[in-house]
């Protein structure tokens, strides 16, 4: 408030109504409140409507739980479960039982989740959904026996899990009680697992303490909500215990992901439509083509075709491998994949932004797509790290080729990297040792696996990705050792006999498939890009049908046997 | 009675508000934007609230900070002004649910009148008059011309999916119908892939005529007479006056008896105008009612003698009209120039900036309605009016005589105003004889500058 000294006043003051008379100027309960992110005044009902996001600031606010349940399932699919167990105070805390009757009464909730079966876009789910108006959704002997309930019931009745995790962590009045409700649902979690059965842990505003560290966490896709606070120790506990102020973002969303915790960040308007697609990766069964007990027999001599070479020296081909012009993995997995799904992160360290992973449809089957990117122009390149993939992307890949055995999903592999991230931190990291398990690994997965070398092929980097039960390249692609300039560098000292190099290391498609290195290669057009790319891919589709067709008909100790044979033969 | 009002506006509205509270005795809460704290409606309130940063989104159409800038001061009632948030519903339902009496229509009227095809859908009930034309689509050529005789010539053809004047054609009579209606029909199928017409009777060069309406809420309503808003460039209005000289007494009271029925229809209270368009026939069309004060309000003030700011702040406090039709005589002739921060010669491109030196006209019959001042920056967040000149004479060409005087006193230095445009349309012969209508300023060259399109 200010002015009032430039001009006379002509008001003739009225007292002010009473505070108790009728009709006098006031918001009415529930109309305006505060959003604790941006200070301003916001509307409730314009705060509900837009799905508890504030309209100015874009902060999101928490939602009751039958809330979230309308915001996500089908209209009148859910079926609530468990909906009376009897409290208990295993500690006799004094004012416990006060307090949850209180709040039952406040909340109209029975207590701090609510768990049932739903539809979400027809398909049939366990749901389980936390309330953070209910003892800040502390996990007590409840919350835990209606998740452990849930769990174990979807996996009697063969259903996918999703828990919107929300919590302060266990319930301090219940005590020791509260602790092993941490091992009791992710007990129930495990055996959800080795059934075979999806789990998705959404994590919102705050997830943190007991739940963090038992089923939260545990979900084969962990997905969040933007700017949610997730953690094992709460902010304050950590900065009074180090006494240091935390960065700015610290235990977000964003900095999980970034530190390879989450599969992906989802704005709450597409949380639905994002659930409904990967419930939609996890349903459909592959198509059970017949099998004629076609097995044994040389399942290769199908795709054998001998590519017209272009005549071109070797180091031409190198040029052409790393051209700048060139398709780049996320130009594949769009052109032949659909409902592509990326999902982040190694579970340990970081994400690795050199390798992109997923889950997509092929022709109405679901696969894990697994490439090494490049990216696209100077910026794109160093976002990526020029496809030089580092520790954490190698055990990004080993995490989702798990993830593919488990539910059955062939995996395909595109190869184009000039080698694995040489650098301190990825030695730090143990970037020899994150190699290795991958080669060595590769050959339990149970699945057909399919590396196609897209770009350039760089040493072990490369191979990483391309133990498999078949390799392709691409006519200009090449596959090496060592880059030419490295292999010129040991042998001869001298890094700049990278072209005579090459024409000696053999690396060009026409080598390699001469010398059964790969099975395939597919011929490229003439100024090859992004937009003269659709002939290759449409090749490369038709041959991933029958790649499909043919390994999907074995059984996994054929597969295994194959796949040992192919390497053991060097 | 309001006790305290608070203006959700800024300009020279606000200060117009303001003036008429303070003759009312009634206290005043401004409410202003960061950009500006300097303004003159915040230093001549009784109190001021700063309600954020300079966009008007952060500030004047910010409905929760004006709420609470209105619980914070105690604020019996809210006084929209014009623009901003005066047409909206939703908050008037929000004073309406906050126990704040709203100085304009129920949060209702406002929406219903809001929605083009309801408004509409009520005047015809009503008997109002509203362009002819066909309620469904026509695809067929025979069908159309049938219709388009009934209509009445000339019609425009339009496409149902139509926009930016393609699959638009006119006709002046049947035999021009059928190729009229086949091009457009033609174009819209290759433009929108759509071949389904509308026919509308087209209303050739129109006046802008617009009737003044009071309405207490005990349902009586009152017509203060027309303006005459014809000078318009891109419906921008530019000039306006009362009353109008294409409209006779007979006619005044045609029309005004339709425009008190449209209010009526439309359950209206406070002040509102039904805007009509009026053809040189005499015919005219319901267009909409705006349920707002307008800007061109003192010119029927000065032809009426009606204080229209007072007379809502009135109605809004639940007291009756003190005048019925019968006390309203339109006595004189009134025109209101809008002078704008603007440069003409360069479309009129806005010239935001610091008003270095100012002179503004006075005397007998020249009233200005402004919030600026010498030293004043102008800020560039909002509209480029910067003060209405308002000149009353006892007929139409001394009231002319009258507005070229002041206007060629008024000095504004430090940025482009389209004073010299006003005052050429002024001297132009075509106005000063009257014979304006809403395509004046497209057929006419004003001081080398014409509108185009």
């Amino acid at each position: 408030m200010k002015n009032n000294h430039l001009f006379k006043k002509t008001a003739k003051y009225i007292p002010l109504r009473e505070e108790s008379e009728e009709g006098a100027p006031e918001v009415p309960q529930g109309l305006l409140r505060r959003c604790n992110a941006c200070k301003s005044a916001v509307f409730v009902e314009e705060v509900k409507a837009n799905s508890y996001i504030c309209p100015h600031c874009n902060n999101y606010f928490r939602v009751p739980a039958y809330k979230r349940i309308r915001q996500i399932v089908d209209e009148d699919s859910f079926e609530e479960w468990d909906m009376d167990i009897p409290f208990s105070n295993p500690l006799r805390y004094k004012g416990y039982g006060e307090k949850v009757r209180e709040l039952q009464e406040k909340t109209k909730l029975k207590e701090a989740i609510v768990t049932g079966k739903a539809q979400i876009e027809g398909i049939p789910v366990v749901l389980g959904v936390m309330d953070g108006r209910f003892l800040m959704a502390s996990m007590g002997e409840i919350v835990g026996e209606k998740i452990a309930r849930a769990i174990e019931r979807a996996t009697q009745e063969r259903l996918p899990v999703i828990l919107f995790a929300c919590s302060g962590g266990a319930r301090m009045q219940e005590g020791i009680v509260s602790l092993m409700q941490m091992a009791k649902t992710s007990a129930a979690v495990k055996r959800h697992s080795e059934a075979g059965l999806l789990y998705i842990s959404v994590l919102t505003d705050p997830t943190t303490g007991g739940v963090t560290a038992s089923f939260a966490m545990l979900g084969d896709i962990i997905l969040a909500e933007p700017g949610a606070l997730i953690g094992f120790a709460g902010p304050r506990v950590i900065e009074q215990t180090i006494r240091q102020k935390l960065p700015k973002g610290f235990q977000r969303a964003e900095f999980l992901l970034e530190h390879g915790f989450l599969d992906a960040i989802v704005p709450r308007e597409q949380m639905r439509e994002t659930l409904a697609g990967l419930l939609r990766l996890h349903t459909n069964q592959r198509t059970e083509e017949t099998t004629e007990g076609q097995t044994g027999g040389d399942l290769r001599s199908n795709l054998r075709e001998e590519p017209d070479f272009v005549p071109m020296s070797a180091w031409e081909h190198v040029e052409l491998a790393r051209d700048k012009k060139r398709p780049v993995g996320h130009d594949y997995i769009e052109r032949i994949f659909t409902d592509f799904v990326e999902l982040h992160g190694d579970r340990y360290l970081r994400d690795d932004p050199a390798v992109i992973g997923g889950i997509a449809m092929f022709r109405g089957m679901p696969v894990t797509v697994i490439a090494q990117e490049k990216g696209e122009g100077t910026k794109g390149n160093i976002a990526r790290n020029f496809g030089m993939v580092s520790p954490d992307g190698y055990r990004k890949s080993m995490r989702l080729l798990k993830q593919a055995e488990k539910f059955g999903r062939p995996v395909i592999f595109f190869v184009d990297t000039p080698g694995a991230f040489c650098g301190m931190e990825a030695e730090e990291q143990g970037q020899g040792e994150a190699i290795a398990r991958n080669i060595c690994e590769l050959f339990g997965v149970k699945v057909p696996v399919l590396s196609i070398v897209i770009g350039e092929g760089g040493s072990g980097g490369a191979l990483a990705f391309a133990v498999a039960d078949e390799v392709w390249m691409l006519e200009h692609a090449v596959y090496s050792i060592l880059s030419p300039e490295g292999f010129a560098s040991i042998l001869w000292k001298d890094g700049s006999k990278a072209k005579e190099a090459a024409a000696l290391m053999r690396l060009t498609a026409q080598d390699l498939y001469q010398m059964g290195i790969v099975e395939r290669v597919i011929g490229e057009s003439e100024n090859f890009s992004k937009e003269t790319m659709d002939g290759v891919t449409a090749n490369l589709e038709q041959g991933i049908a029958d790649f499909m067709n043919q390994y999907g008909k074995l059984g996994a100790e054929e597969l295994l046997e194959r796949r040992y044979q192919r390497f053991r033969k060097f | 009675m309001i006790r305290k009002l608070l203006i959700a506006n800024r300009g020279e509205i606000a200060v117009r508000i303001i003036r008429a509270c303070r003759e009312l005795g009634i206290e005043t809460v401004a409410v202003y934007s960061e950009a500006d704290a300097d303004s003159l409606h915040s230093e001549l309130a009784d109190e001021a609230v700063c309600i954020g940063p300079g966009p008007s989104t952060d500030s004047y159409l910010n409905m929760e900070r004006i709420m609470s800038a209105a619980m914070v001061t105690g604020a019996d009632a809210i006084h929209p002004g014009y623009g901003f948030l005066s047409e909206n519903a939703r908050f008037a339902q929000i004073c309406e649910r906050c126990n704040v009496t709203f100085v304009g229509p129920p949060s209702q009227v406002i929406s219903s009148l809001g929605n083009k095809q309801a408004a509409r859908n009520t005047m015809v009930a009503a008997g109002v008059p509203v362009i002819p034309g066909t309620d469904s689509p026509v695809t067929d050529v025979t069908e159309g011309l049938a219709l388009a005789a009934k209509i009445g010539y000339p019609v425009i053809v339009k496409a149902v999916l139509g926009g930016g004047g393609k699959g638009m054609r006119t006709a002046f009579s049947g035999e021009e119908f059928e190729k009229a209606f086949l091009t457009a029909q033609k174009e819209a199928q290759a433009a929108f892939g759509d071949n389904q017409m509308y026919i509308e009777h087209f209303v050739e060069h129109p006046r802008h005529i617009e009737f003044q309406i009071l309405a207490d809420g005990m349902g009586n309503v009152i017509h203060l007479g027309e303006r005459d808003c014809s000078i318009q460039r891109k419906h921008q209005k530019m000039i306006e006056e009362s009353p109008s000289p294409a409209v006779s007494e007979a006619l005044r009271q045609k029309m005004g008896e339709m425009a008190v029925r449209a209010a009526k229809a439309a359950h209206y209270v406070s002040a509102g105008t039904i805007e009509f368009l009026l053809e040189a026939d005499e015919r005219f069309y319901f267009m909409e009612m705006n349920t707002r004060i307008q800007v061109e309000h003192p010119v029927t003030e000065w032809v009426t003698g009606i204080d229209l700011i007072k007379e809502q702040i009135r109605i809004a406090s639940g007291e009756p009209l003190g005048i019925g039709q019968d006390d309203v005589q339109i006595k004189g002739h009134a025109i209101e120039c809008r002078i704008n921060a603007e440069n003409p010669k360069q479309n009129f491109r806005p010239s935001p900036g610091i008003i270095s030196t100012l002179h503004l006209p006075g005397g007998q019959g020249i009233r200005v309605d402004t919030g600026i001042y010498s030293g004043y920056r102008i800020p560039p967040y909002y509209d480029s009016m910067l003060a209405k000149l308002i000149v009353h004479g006892k007929d139409r060409t001394e009231a002319i005589a009258k507005m070229l005087s002041a206007v060629g006193e008024v000095i504004i230095g430090g940025v482009e105003t389209n004073v010299d445009y006003q005052f050429e349309i002024l001297s132009d012969a075509d106005y000063q004889a009257g014979d304006i209508n809403v395509d004046f300023l497209k057929n006419h060259e004003i001081g080398g500058v014409k509108i185009e399109e």
